[in-house]
Parts: C-alpha cells; sequence; structure tokens
C-alpha cells in the first residue's frame, strides 16, 4: 500500500508539472503576440515605451525555459504563485479569498446530488424497464440538454422575478452566509445540484446494474435474502467502487459547472474570478487557479482510489 | 395457435418425431438474419429512438432548407433595424423578431446551421483524436500506455471550462478555431473509453489466436481491435456532437460565441436570456425548446446505438 501510494503521488506530481507546461505555453500563442496582456493591464493607447517597459518588468522577453524555470522554481519550492496583472494583489490572496465560498457551493450541492442521485439510481436498476425507470431516465436526460446558464436565467425568471420571490444573488457572498441567510443560496445551490445530477445519475443507474446481473447478488436472492437487503446490502457497497471513482473524476467537472452558475448568479466564487483572469488576460491569475484545480482534481483521485481500497478490500490485497 | 416451447414439445407426430426439435430447427433459422438486419430491428424496437431521428431530420430540413423559403433577412443589419425590434409574433414574423430587427424564425434556422455544424465537425474530430489516441495507448500498452494514460490524466485534470475559456480568449475567434478547439478539448473522455476496450480486446481469444498465428501489431489493429471497437466508437461519437454543440452554446453564453451578423444557438440563447424579465418571451421558449430537444434526441439515438451494438441483445 505504501509503496502504491509512493507511486501514485510521484505520478500525480509528474501531471502536475505537465499541467503547468501546457498552460505557461498556452499565452505564447496569443493571436495578439506575447504582449498582448500589457495593453489590457495598461491601457490599449499605451505607448510603445510604457509597453516595453512592463514587459521587462514582467520578465516577458526572457527565453521560455528561462521564464518557465523561475515560475517552477517559485511556484514549487516557495508556494508562490506570483502577483496578478490586473489587481493589485497576489494570485495566492485572490485564491484564498475566493476559492472557499466556490467549495461551498461546490459541495453542499455534491452532497445534494449525491444523497438524491445515488437512491433514485438503486431503485432505477431495480425497477429497470418500468414507468418509474423511464420517467426519470427522461427528466434526466432533459435536464443534461439545458445549457448551464439556461438553467440559471430560467430558475431567476421563475422563482426570483416570478412566484417564490427567493434572492438571485447571495448579497455579500461570503462563505458564513450560508448560515446566515441560507434562503439567498437555494437558486444557486439548487440550479448546480440540478446540473450535477443531470451529469452523476448517468453512471449511477448503470454502476448499480451492472452489480445486479452478478452471481453473489443471485446467491443472494437464493439464498433468500429480502429485496431491501439485496439492493442495499449487496448491491449498493459493491456498486460503491465505480461510483467512487465517478466522484473523483467529477471534481474538475464541479469547479466547471460552478464556473457557469458563479457568472449567472453574480457569485464571487473563483469561477467568476477565472472568466474575469481568463476574458482579461491575466495569465498568472488563470495559471494560479488552473494549477490550484488541478491539485484538487489530482488529489480528488488520490483519495477516491484510498477510499476504494476501504470499501473494496480486493482492491487492497491485490496490492495494485 | 402460439407455438410456445413446452406444450408443443410434448405432443408427437404421427412418425414420433417430437415436434419441438422442429421447431428448435426453425428458431437456429432465425438466427441466419443478417447481423446488420438484427441490429436495425433492435434499433427500431426503440420507438424513442425514431422519433428522435425523425425529429433530428426535421430539425436539418428547417435549418439548412428553411432559410431557402422563409422570407427573413438574417446578414444585413441596416435592413433589419427597418423591422419592429423585440417585436412579438405576428402574421409576418411567425416568432416575433430579436433586438436588432432579426426575424426570429428565420434566426433559429440561420443559428442552427452554425452550431449543427460546428458541433458535427468538432464531435467528429474528438472522436478521431480520442480513437487514435485510446488505440495507440491501449494496444502498445506498457511504456507508452503509461506515458499517454498520465498525459490524459493531465489534460483530465483541467477543468474542461477553464481551457475552453483560455483557449478561446487567446486565440483568435473564427468558426475554424472554434471548430478546433472545441475538438481538440472534447477528446479526452473519449480516448479513456476506446483504450478501455482496445486493452479488452487485444486479450481476446481472436486477437491472441491472430497474434499466435504471426500476425503484426498493425494487422491486428486494423482487423480486430478496430473493427471490434466500431460500436463503442459510433456511440460515443453520438455523445460527442451533443457534447460538442453544448460547448459551442456555453461559449456563446461566455460571449465567445460567433461574432456577429453570424450567430449559433448558444450566443441567441444568452441574448435573449438576459432580457427574458422584459417578457420577450419568443426569444427564449422556442429555441430552447428546440434545442433541448436536440440534444435530447441525440442522447436517445445515441442510447439506441448502444443496445443495437449490444451482443447481449441478439437474437441467438
Amino acid at each position: 500500500m505504501i509503496a502504491y501510494l509512493i507511486r501514485r503521488l510521484i505520478q500525480s506530481f509528474a501531471v502536475f508539472l505537465i499541467v503547468m507546461f501546457l498552460t505557461f505555453i498556452l499565452p505564447y500563442f496569443e493571436t495578439g503576440g506575447i504582449l498582448a496582456p500589457a495593453y489590457i493591464a495598461l491601457s490599449t493607447h499605451a505607448s510603445p515605451t510604457a509597453v516595453h517597459a512592463w514587459g521587462v518588468q514582467h520578465h516577458i522577453f526572457e527565453p521560455f525555459y528561462v521564464r518557465f524555470w523561475q515560475y517552477f522554481n517559485q511556484v514549487v519550492f516557495h508556494f508562490n504563485l506570483g502577483y496578478s496583472w490586473r489587481q493589485t494583489s497576489s494570485v495566492w490572496n485572490i485564491i484564498v479569498s475566493f476559492v472557499p465560498r466556490t467549495i461551498w457551493i461546490a459541495l453542499v450541492s455534491l452532497v445534494l446530488s449525491v444523497a438524491i442521485a445515488l437512491p433514485v439510481g438503486v431503485v432505477q436498476a431495480s425497477k429497470r424497464n418500468t414507468a418509474f425507470d423511464y420517467t426519470v431516465t427522461n427528466i434526466f436526460f432533459i435536464l443534461y440538454g439545458v445549457p448551464a446558464f439556461l438553467l440559471s436565467l430560467l430558475m431567476i425568471t421563475w422563482f426570483s422575478i416570478g412566484t417564490l420571490h427567493l434572492p438571485p444573488v447571495p448579497n455579500d457572498g461570503s462563505a458564513l452566509q450560508i448560515f446566515t441567510d441560507p434562503k439567498a443560496f437555494i437558486l444557486p445551490v439548487g440550479a448546480l445540484t440540478l446540473l450535477n445530477l443531470a451529469f452523476l445519475s448517468r453512471f449511477m443507474r448503470s454502476a448499480v446494474l451492472d452489480v445486479l446481473v452478478q452471481d453473489y447478488i443471485r446467491t443472494a436472492r437464493a439464498k433468500g435474502c429480502s429485496q431491501r437487503r439485496v439492493l442495499f446490502r449487496h448491491a449498493f457497497r459493491n456498486a460503491l467502487g465505480p461510483i467512487i471513482i465517478i466522484l473523483g473524476l467529477f471534481l474538475p467537472g464541479l469547479f466547471g459547472g460552478a464556473l457557469i452558475i458563479e457568472e449567472v448568479f453574480n457569485y464571487p466564487g473563483i469561477g467568476y474570478q477565472t472568466v474575469n483572469a481568463a476574458t482579461y488576460l491575466d495569465i498568472p491569475t488563470v495559471l494560479g487557479i488552473t494549477l490550484l484545480t488541478t491539485l484538487f482534481t489530482l488529489a480528488g483521485n488520490l483519495i477516491a482510489d484510498i477510499m476504494l481500497g476501504v470499501v473494496n478490500p480486493r482492491v487492497r490485497v491485490e496490492g495494485r | 395457435m402460439t407455438l410456445h416451447g413446452d406444450n408443443i414439445r410434448d405432443e408427437l407426430d404421427p412418425a414420433g418425431i417430437p415436434l419441438g426439435d422442429v421447431i428448435d430447427a426453425d428458431v437456429t433459422v432465425s438466427a441466419f438474419v443478417p447481423l446488420w438486419r438484427q441490429r436495425l430491428n433492435i434499433f427500431l424496437q426503440n420507438k424513442l429512438a425514431i422519433a428522435s431521428v425523425v425529429y433530428l431530420v426535421f430539425i436539418f430540413l428547417f435549418c439548412f432548407l428553411g432559410p431557402h423559403l422563409w422570407h427573413s433577412n438574417q446578414t444585413d443589419q441596416a435592413q433589419a433595424l427597418l423591422s419592429p425590434q423585440n417585436g412579438p409574433p405576428s402574421a409576418h414574423n411567425w416568432l416575433g423578431t430579436d433586438p436588432s430587427g432579426f426575424d426570429e424564425l428565420g434566426r433559429i434556422m440561420f443559428g442552427g446551421e452554425y452550431s449543427l455544424t460546428l458541433g458535427m465537425i468538432a464531435g467528429v474530430i474528438t472522436i478521431v483524436i480520442g480513437t487514435l489516441y485510446g488505440m495507440v495507448s491501449g494496444f502498445l500498452g506498457g511504456f507508452v500506455d503509461t506515458f499517454l494514460m498520465r498525459m490524459l490524466d493531465a489534460f483530465l485534470s483541467i477543468p474542461v471550462l477553464f481551457l475552453l475559456l483560455t483557449l478561446v480568449t487567446v486565440f483568435a475567434r473564427t468558426t475554424t478555431n472554434l471548430i478546433a478547439i472545441i475538438g481538440v478539448i472534447g477528446w479526452f473522455g473519449n480516448a479513456r473509453i476506446i483504450r478501455g476496450d482496445a486493452l479488452l480486446i487485444k486479450e481476446l481469444e481472436y486477437s491472441q489466436a491472430a497474434r499466435a498465428m504471426g500476425a503484426g501489431r498493425w494487422h491486428i489493429i486494423r482487423r480486430h481491435v478496430f473493427p471490434n471497437s466500431v460500436s463503442n466508437i459510433v456511440t460515443v461519437a453520438t455523445f460527442a456532437v451533443a457534447d460538442a454543440i453544448l460547448f459551442l452554446t456555453t461559449l456563446g453564453y461566455l460571449g465567445l460565441g460567433i461574432p456577429l451578423p453570424a450567430t449559433d444557438w448558444g450566443t441567441m440563447l444568452n441574448n435573449a436570456s438576459q432580457y427574458i424579465a422584459n417578457g420577450y418571451w419568443w426569444q427564449v421558449y422556442p429555441l430552447a425548446l428546440i434545442f433541448i430537444l436536440v440534444i435530447v434526441a441525440i442522447t436517445y439515438v445515441g442510447e439506441a446505438l448502444r443496445d443495437a451494438f449490444e451482443v447481449r441483445l441478439l437474437e441467438r
């Protein structure tokens, strides 16, 4: 297990480096040239001298390998993500102040959607090809076809402007507001939950279905287990493995989904910051946020694999 | 009289030959129905899938033939300004007009041309790259597989939207670039699935037999691994097209869709839904309905294709 963990950690680090390299090289393909961000950071009519000075100040003109090494050194050995080109703040500060807000809505909606998708998936798989199964599948299919922004905007139109008058925007957006003013979070969290559901439900049903055709389920039935016991004792526990892997893979999607939701609901989370940073070519911020989410994802995958060993002893024995 | 197994088997004909055998023989004959025919039958059994195909064909005709039959102007902004802006549905503009005065019905056709074309081309690109990558990785195995899979992990661990956003802001927003960007980003998941297939198939008896008879790697990929994963590739491709159309829509929302005077469904939905509180329902709901149904229809076709290729459902 320890050897496996170490190998996984080294591989994860390699993946992290590849991501860093890929995202670092992207601005070099900038249509407006490598100095395009300067015109946004300064002004559209900045003088060539000012732009040149800006370039020198931000080490733009140094060769790629020097810049990459500097960045690598700074990030890996000093945990320093550099300074934003547009905001008077370090990238780390931006992350620290905005990520918790995103984590709140992302986590709450993830928990909610799993809590709904799991039992629904189990029941669907056990009653496959019945009216219930078809109805639920169709609802989720339709939900999958609705673009995130449209769903959110329609929710605002119907439940905020329309009937229930739920607040469309969590007003100060601090992470603790979820306790003081939970009503403000109903719409954004609800929208994100529905989106997650549409995505997760595709896998939940088939994960349980794959288990239900196994021999040990037939054995359990043969020895007289009740339907309930077969489903939740035998099928469900075995289906947890694939579900955990899916959740691990799902983490980056969670951030991506939150990005759109935050943009629509004007929720000041990290997704909102990313859209802004990308639009205004604030490269250090984009880089920093991307690296951070990569780290989250890698950690998520690693935890998923370890959890897999916990729920499924066979994986542990094989040692992988 | 219904010829159902057990009660027939008990009746003997005068010559003492159990009738059941004759019927079993009939059943084996029916298994000689060509494979594609059996698959088509399974597909046709799915009423929703047929409805979806009909709907998709209709939408294609609507988007690609419609503009030639419908009166509207979709490119001349000066002329469009002569019509009422945000006008409600009328005899002349069946679905009203948009903020620039373009006819909404014509706009839906016009935007659909872009969304569908871009979605399909980008979807095909994702499936081609994904197949090549997955096949090579799964089939070669060993170091190559580890390397390619770690690379894939790296791609997969960047949130797709972040990547999309960065690429679209970095590269100029032309139709070709949009196709390329969505195509280059969408293949990661596909590659995973195809690789899993390749891994499985290359260990199956027929591949091993071919290897034992001295077949080269390329031959096995071409004659065994690829043909046997075609079913999965086709299924994945359908979903890839749906995803590509959805990506494009999201870009439209972020204001990174196709620039004016051309348009796509995402940009249209975005523009319209920003003003939905003003009561211009005709700009949102008809298009939203058409759009969502397109995605749902593609998904149904994909599901039906998956069933059609599912060996366990064949009559044997």
